[in-house]
C-alpha cells in the first residue's frame, strides 16, 4: 500500500515537474527551444525533403522538434496546432494543407502568442512569417519555356494537380498569365491528374487518341504527372515531337531531363525552404529582426544545367 | 438489337442467381453497349482499335483487383486493403527490379508472395477473430500503406529494368502485355468460380454460411482462400502498375479498392453475398474504363466527369435492379 | 340454415390468378360471429392467397366478399385492420426493441399535450388491462425481444383485440408452441368466441382442429371442396378431402431386419443443454427421440453432427470411437443430419436444386477440383426422380419449391453423402399431409437399405407410428427408453413432463 502511494506520488510529481518545465521554457532562455512542425503529407517526396532539411538544421541549432504529419487533412492540421499550443511550444512551423481551411490554425497560434511560420504554401490568414516560393512564378517559368521553344505558336495541354489546392490554383494562374501574352499559343485541353503518375499516364493516353500529333507541348503541374505523360508519349512514339515540362525537380525528373526524355522541370529549393523556415523561427525567438516573407527563387532545369541539381 | 444483346449476354454467362432462375437479365451489358454506341456517335476517336486497346490496358489493373474482390464479395466479405496492397507489392517489386541486380523472377515472386501473405493475414484474422471483414481489411489498408512507406522510405523507387517494365508496357503480337495478363486471369478466375468445387463452395458460404457449414463445407478454408486470391491478384495488379509507370510508388493505388468494388457491384455481384460472376465484373470494370476514357476524349471537365461517373454507376445498378424485379 | 345476416363474413365465387396460374378458382367461405372455422388444405391449396385477399394484401380478380353484409373492397391493410379483420402471422412481425405496449399501439399511439407526444401512461395502463383480460402474466413494459415465441404470439392476439378485431385469422399459430402454451392459446380462443369474435384457424395439425374448430372448410388446388361441421369429419375422411384420394396407411409398416449397431453414444453431455445421454442405434432401426420443447433433443443431434461441441462423452460408429469437431467430420464418418430449421441450415438462397443436392458430396464429382458436369447432373436427376421431388427442372431455385419438396431436396443432399446413420429433426414440420406420407415412406426405404435412423419429432403419432424404440428426454436428461410395444402417448408424456 505504502509502496503504491509512493509510486503514484512519484508519477504525479514527474508529471507536474515536466509540465512546469514546458510552460516555463518560454522564459527560461537557457533551455532548448521547442518547435512544433506540421507537414502537409509525408507521402510526398518534396515535402519529405523539406522536412528532412528542417530536422537537419534544427539539430545543428540545438532546437527540439515535434514533427507531425497532417496527412493532407486541414482538420487534422488544426488539431495538431491546437495540441502544439496546449504543449506550450515556443514556435510552430506549418506546411499548410489548404489556403482557407488551414487558416484557423494560424489564427489560434497567433492568439496564443506563439509565432507561426508557414512553409512552402500560403494560408488566407497572415502568419508571423512565410517561407516558400511563389507557385505562380514556377508556372510562369515553365510556360515561358514552352512558349519560347515553340516560337510562341502551337497547341498546349495542361495536366492539373488536385483541383482546388493552393498549388494547383496558383500554377494554373501562372500558366494562364503567360498564355495570355502569346495569342497563338492555344490551350487544347486541360484535366486533373490528381498529382498522380498513373492517372496522368492514362489521361495522356486518352488525349493522344483524341488529339494525336496536334499536341505540341504538355505542361504538368508536378513532375509525377509530367513523368506519367512522358511515359504515355514515349509508348505512343510521340515523345520526340512533343515538349513535356513540369515542376518540382524530383530525382526521377532530373534523371529524365539528363536523359533528354523530359524537356524541363522547375526546381523548387526544398533545402532552402527547410533551412530558412528554421532560421526565421530562431530569429523570431531570439527577438532579432526578420523578414515577413522569405521567397526562395525557382530555377528552370534543362539539359544544359541539370548537372548542378543531380546529387 | 435486343436479340443481339440477349444472345451476347447469354453467351457471356449470367450471374449465378440469374442462371439458376433461367432468366437472362442484361441490364449492365445493355447500359455498357448504350454508352459505347453514344460515345462512338459523339466522337470518331472512340471506336478505333488503338483507343479500344488503350481502354482495356487502362482497365486491366482495376479488373485484376475487381476479380479478386468478386471472390471475396461472393462469400459475403469485403476487402478494403486492395489499394494499399497494390502499393506494398509495387514497392516490393521495384526494390528487386533494378537492372542487373536480380533475375526477373525475384521481383515477380516477391510481389505476388507479399500479396498472398497480406491476403492470408486478412483471411486468418477474419476467420480466427470473427471481427467483421470490413474492420479487419480497413486495418490492413492502413498497415499496408504504412509498410509501403517504410519500405520505400516515402520516396518513389525508379530505375527499373526493361524486362520488368515489359510487364506493364510490352507488347506480344501487338497486344499490350497487361491485356494478355487480364485475359488469362479472367479465364482462370471464371473457371475457378464456375467449374470447381471451391467456386461452388464460395457461393454456398456467401448464400448461407450456417447452411454451408452444416453441409460439411470447410467454411474457414474457403474464406482463407478468397482473401489469399484477392491479395495475390492485388500483387499482380501492383506488378502491372509498377511496370506501367516504371516506378514503385508508396502512395500508389489510393482508392483503387473502391473502383474494384464498384466494378464488381456494377457487374451484378450482390453485396450481401451468394451471387456474382467474373463476366459481370469484367463488364463492370470495362464500363468504368469506357466512361472515363470517353469523357477524356470529349474533354469534359473533371468536375463534371465525377458527377457523370456517379450518375452512370447508380443508373446502371438501378437498371439492373429493375430488370431483375421484372424477371 | 340461419338467416344470411348472421354471417359476419361471406365470400363467394372468388377468383385470383398469378400470371396464368389459378391460385383461387371459385372459392367460397362463410363465417358466423363466435365461430371457429378451420381452413384446411395442402400447401398450394390457396389458403394463404385467400387470407391475403381478406386482409387486403392482394385484391381478387373477381368474386364477392361481404363483411357484415356490406361489400369489402379494399386492397389496403390499414383499412381492413380498422374494420376489424386482424391476422396473426406465422412469422411474427413486431419491433423487437420496443416494449409490449409500444408494439400493441404501434401506428395508433394515443397522444396528448402536443401532436406526436405519446401518452405513455394511458398506453401502458390499457395494455395492462388487456393482458390481464387475456390471463397473461406479462409486463407491458418488457421489450419484445425478451419474449418467447409463444408470448409474442399472445401479444399479437392482444394487439388484434385492442384493435376491436371482429375476425382474427390465425396462420399455423401452434407451430412453435409447447403443449402448455397451446392450452393457453385454446383457452384464449374460447374466450374470444364467447365474446363473439370469429376466428379463421389455419393448421395442418388434425388433433388441434378436432379440439378447437366448429366448422371445417377444405380447399384443394385453389378450388372449394367442402364445408362441414368439425364433429362430422374424422381424420381419414378429412385427409381424403384434402388430398383427393385415400391414403390407406399414413405410417408404412416396417419390414426390415435389424443389423449390427451403427451409432453408439455414451454419456454425451453439453453444459447447459443436456447431460449423460447414452443410446445405440442398429442398422435398419428407427430410434425416436421424444420430449417437450427445450428438453434438449435438437441439441443432442447438433452435438453428434459436430455443429456444437460436447463437453463430455463419446461417440462410436460401427464400434470405432470417432472425434466429430465439425459437420465436415460428421459427414466423413457417415453421419447425416436433416435439420429442423430448413431455411437456416438446409438451403442456400439462390442455389439450384441440382447444386443443393450435390453440396455435401461435391468432391466425389470432381477431379483436380473441377466438377464433372454430366456426372453431377446425372446424379441429381436420379435423386430427384427417386425422391419424387416436384420441380420444374434441376435449375430451379431450391427456395422456390414448396416446403415438402425443399425438405426432399435437403434430404437428398444428406443421402448423397452416403450416410450410415441419418438424424431427422422434425422432418414433417410445416409440410402437408401428402408430403408427410412420402417422407415416412422414405424413412422406411432408408432402413430397408440398412441405414440407422434417429427421429426427433414433437408429433407423438409420428414417433409411435415409425419408431422401433423411443428415447424420452426431459430437461436435458434421458428419462426412459421404451420399446415399440411400450410406447404410447400417455407413457411418453409421463416421462417427458418434468417431475
Amino acid at each position: 500500500m505504502n509502496r503504491l502511494s509512493a509510486f503514484s506520488f512519484f508519477l504525479l510529481s514527474t508529471f507536474f515537474l515536466t509540465n512546469c518545465n514546458q510552460s516555463g521554457s518560454d522564459t527560461a532562455s537557457g533551455d532548448k527551444p521547442v518547435i512544433g512542425v506540421t507537414m502537409l503529407s509525408m507521402q510526398n517526396e518534396f515535402i519529405v525533403n523539406v522536412s528532412d532539411e528542417i530536422d537537419k538544421k534544427a539539430e545543428e541549432a540545438g532546437v527540439e522538434l515535434i514533427t507531425v504529419d497532417a496527412e493532407r487533412s486541414a482538420l487534422k492540421q488544426i488539431e495538431q496546432v491546437e495540441s502544439f499550443i496546449a504543449q506550450g511550444v515556443d514556435a510552430i512551423i506549418m506546411n499548410p494543407c489548404e489556403v482557407e481551411a488551414s487558416s484557423p490554425a494560424v489564427a489560434k497560434a497567433l492568439a496564443a502568442g506563439i509565432p507561426i511560420i508557414n512553409v512552402n504554401s500560403a494560408t488566407a490568414t497572415k502568419p508571423s512569417a512565410f517561407v516558400g516560393s511563389d507557385d505562380v512564378e514556377s508556372a510562369r517559368i515553365a510556360m515561358k519555356y514552352i512558349a519560347e521553344k515553340l516560337g510562341g505558336k502551337g497547341n498546349v495541354i495542361m495536366i492539373h494537380g488536385y483541383m482546388g489546392q493552393a498549388a494547383q490554383i496558383q500554377r494554373e494562374q501562372g500558366a494562364r498569365e503567360i498564355l495570355k501574352n502569346y495569342p497563338d499559343l492555344k490551350l487544347l485541353a486541360s484535366q486533373t491528374g490528381e498529382w498522380d503518375r498513373a492517372k496522368a499516364m492514362s489521361l495522356m493516353e486518352n488525349w493522344i487518341q483524341s488529339y494525336g500529333s496536334q499536341i505540341n507541348a504538355v505542361f504538368a503541374h508536378n513532375d509525377e504527372m509530367g513523368m506519367g505523360a512522358m511515359k504515355a508519349l514515349t509508348d505512343a512514339g510521340l515523345k520526340d515531337k512533343i515538349l513535356v515540362v513540369s515542376i518540382d525537380a524530383i530525382p526521377d525528373a532530373l534523371q529524365a531531363v539528363q536523359k533528354g526524355t523530359l524537356d524541363a522541370t522547375v526546381y523548387q529549393n526544398a533545402k532552402q525552404q527547410g533551412s530558412q523556415a528554421i532560421e526565421t523561427a530562431l530569429k523570431i525567438l531570439n527577438k532579432q529582426p526578420y523578414e515577413q516573407e522569405v521567397l526562395i527563387p525557382f530555377q528552370l532545369v534543362t539539359k544544359q544545367n541539370v548537372a548542378e541539381f543531380v546529387k | 438489337m435486343k436479340q443481339l444483346v440477349t444472345s451476347l449476354y447469354n453467351q457471356a454467362g449470367t450471374s449465378y442467381k440469374k442462371r439458376v432462375q433461367g432468366i437472362g437479365t442484361y441490364g449492365i451489358l445493355l447500359a455498357f453497349i448504350v454508352i459505347c454506341v453514344a460515345l462512338a456517335l459523339s466522337t470518331p476517336r472512340f471506336l478505333t482499335v488503338s483507343n479500344l486497346t488503350i481502354i482495356v490496358t487502362q482497365v486491366s489493373i482495376n479488373a485484376l483487383l475487381a476479380f479478386g474482390v468478386t471472390f471475396v464479395i461472393i462469400t459475403g466479405g469485403i476487402d478494403l486493403s486492395l489499394g494499399s496492397l497494390v502499393a506494398v507489392t509495387g514497392v516490393v517489386a521495384a526494390m528487386f527490379a533494378h537492372p542487373d541486380t536480380f533475375p526477373l523472377i525475384v521481383p515477380l515472386v516477391f510481389a505476388l508472395g507479399a500479396g498472398l501473405l497480406m491476403g492470408g493475414f486478412n483471411g486468418l484474422v477474419i476467420t480466427k477473430s470473427k471481427v467483421p471483414p470490413f474492420i479487419v481489411t480497413l486495418g490492413t489498408m492502413t498497415i499496408g500503406r504504412g509498410l509501403a512507406l517504410i519500405l520505400s522510405k516515402g520516396r518513389p523507387i525508379s530505375n527499373l529494368s526493361d524486362s520488368f517494365n515489359f510487364i506493364g508496357g510490352g507488347k506480344i503480337l501487338g497486344i499490350p502485355f497487361p491485356i494478355i495478363i487480364l485475359l488469362i486471369v479472367f479465364v482462370a478466375c471464371s473457371l475457378l468460380l464456375r467449374k470447381t468445387i471451391w467456386g461452388r463452395y464460395m457461393y454456398a458460404v456467401g448464400g448461407n454460411e450456417q447452411a454451408a457449414r452444416a453441409s460439411g463445407i470447410p467454411v474457414e478454408k474457403i474464406k482463407m482462400l478468397v482473401y489469399m486470391l484477392s491479395g495475390t491478384l492485388a500483387g499482380l495488379a501492383g506488378l502491372v502498375l509498377t511496370a506501367r509507370i516504371t516506378t514503385g510508388q508508396p502512395n500508389a493505388g489510393q482508392g483503387f479498392e473502391l473502383d474494384a468494388i464498384a466494378a464488381a457491384i456494377i457487374g451484378g455481384t450482390s453485396t450481401s453475398g451468394g451471387s456474382g460472376s467474373m463476366t459481370g465484373t469484367l463488364i463492370g470494370a470495362l464500363l468504368i474504363g469506357v466512361i472515363s476514357n470517353g469523357l477524356d476524349l470529349l474533354n469534359v471537365t473533371s468536375y463534371y466527369q465525377q458527377v457523370v461517373m456517379g450518375v452512370i454507376i447508380i443508373g446502371a445498378v438501378i437498371l439492373d435492379g429493375l430488370n431483375r424485379k421484372a424477371a | 340454415m340461419s338467416a344470411p345476416q348472421t354471417y359476419i363474413l361471406q365470400v363467394s365465387n372468388l377468383h385470383k390468378s398469378f400470371g396464368g396460374i389459378k391460385a383461387l378458382d371459385g372459392v367460397q367461405l362463410s363465417l358466423q360471429r363466435g365461430e371457429v372455422l378451420a381452413l384446411m388444405g395442402e400447401n398450394g391449396a390457396g389458403k394463404s392467397t385467400l387470407m391475403k385477399i381478406l386482409i387486403g394484401l392482394e385484391s381478387a380478380d373477381s368474386g364477392e366478399i361481404l363483411f357484415e353484409g356490406k361489400p369489402l373492397k379494399s386492397s389496403n391493410v390499414k383499412q381492413t385492420l380498422d374494420r376489424g379483420i386482424s391476422m396473426i402471422h406465422q412469422e411474427i412481425l413486431m419491433v423487437p426493441e420496443l416494449t409490449v405496449a409500444e408494439n400493441i399501439f404501434l401506428g395508433r399511439e394515443t397522444t396528448r399535450w402536443l401532436p406526436g407526444w405519446v401518452d405513455d401512461r394511458h398506453m401502458y395502463h390499457q395494455t395492462d388491462l388487456l393482458l390481464a383480460e387475456l390471463g397473461l402474466t406479462l409486463s407491458a413494459r418488457t421489450k419484445m425481444k425478451y419474449l418467447s415465441v409463444a408470448e409474442r404470439q399472445m401479444v399479437e392476439i392482444a394487439k388484434a383485440i385492442s384493435n376491436n378485431a371482429r375476425i382474427i385469422i390465425m396462420d399455423e399459430p401452434t407451430s412453435a408452441l409447447s403443449d402448455k402454451e397451446v392450452t393457453t392459446l385454446f383457452r384464449i380462443i374460447r374466450d374470444l368466441k364467447a365474446q363473439g369474435v370469429a376466428i379463421i384457424y389455419i393448421s395442418h395439425k388434425m388433433e388441434e382442429i378436432a379440439q378447437v374448430a366448429d366448422t371445417i372448410t377444405v380447399l384443394r388446388d385453389g378450388r372449394y371442396i367442402a364445408t362441414k361441421p368439425a364433429a362430422e369429419l374424422d381424420k381419414e375422411s378429412l385427409i381424403a378431402l384434402m388430398v383427393g384420394r385415400q391414403i390407406d396407411q399414413l405410417f408404412p409398416e416396417a419390414t426390415t431386419q435389424k443389423g449390427e449397431t451403427v451409432l453408439s453414444v455414451r454419456n454425451l453431455s453439453r453444459a447447459g443443454a443436456f447431460s449423460d445421454i447414452s443410446f445405440d442405434i442398429r442398422a435398419g432401426e428407427v430410434l425416436g427421440l421424444a420430449g417437450l420443447m427445450g428438453a434438449g433433443r435438437t441439441e443432442v443431434a447438433r452435438v453428434i453432427y459436430g455443429l456444437d461441441a460436447a463437453t463430455a462423452g463419446e461417440i462410436f460408429l460401427k464400434g470405432q470411437k470417432v472425434a466429430v469437431h465439425s459437420p465436415q467430420d460428421a459427414i466423413r464418418h457417415g453421419i447425416g443430419y436433416l435439420s429442423e430449421d430448413r431455411k437456416a441450415l438446409g438451403c442456400i438462397p439462390g442455389m439450384s436444386v441440382q447444386h443443393t443436392l450435390t453440396l455435401s458430396s461435391l468432391a466425389r464429382f470432381a477431379t483436380w477440383g473441377f466438377i464433372e458436369a454430366t456426372n453431377e447432373q446425372e446424379t441429381a436427376r436420379r435423386t430427384v426422380s427417386e425422391l419424387h421431388v416436384k420441380t420444374s427442372g434441376l435449375d430451379q431455385g431450391v427456395m422456390q419449391l414448396s416446403g415438402g419438396n425443399q425438405q426432399k431436396v435437403v434430404l437428398g443432399k444428406v443421402l448423397l453423402a452416403n450416410p450410415d446413420v441419418v438424424m431427422f429433426d422434425e422432418p414433417t414440420r410445416g409440410i402437408d399431409i401428402g408430403a408427410k406420407h412420402e417422407i415416412y415412406k422414405l424413412i422406411r426405404q432408408l432402413t430397408a437399405r440398412g441405414i440407422a435412423v434417429l427421429l426427433i419429432s414433437s408429433e407423438l403419432p409420428e414417433i409411435i407410428g415409425l419408431c422401433d424404440r423411443v428415447l424420452v428426454l426431459s430437461q436435458g436428461r434421458q428419462t426412459a427408453l421404451l420399446s415399440g410395444q411400450e410406447a404410447n402417448p400417455e407413457r411418453i408424456m409421463q416421462y417427458a413432463v418434468p417431475a
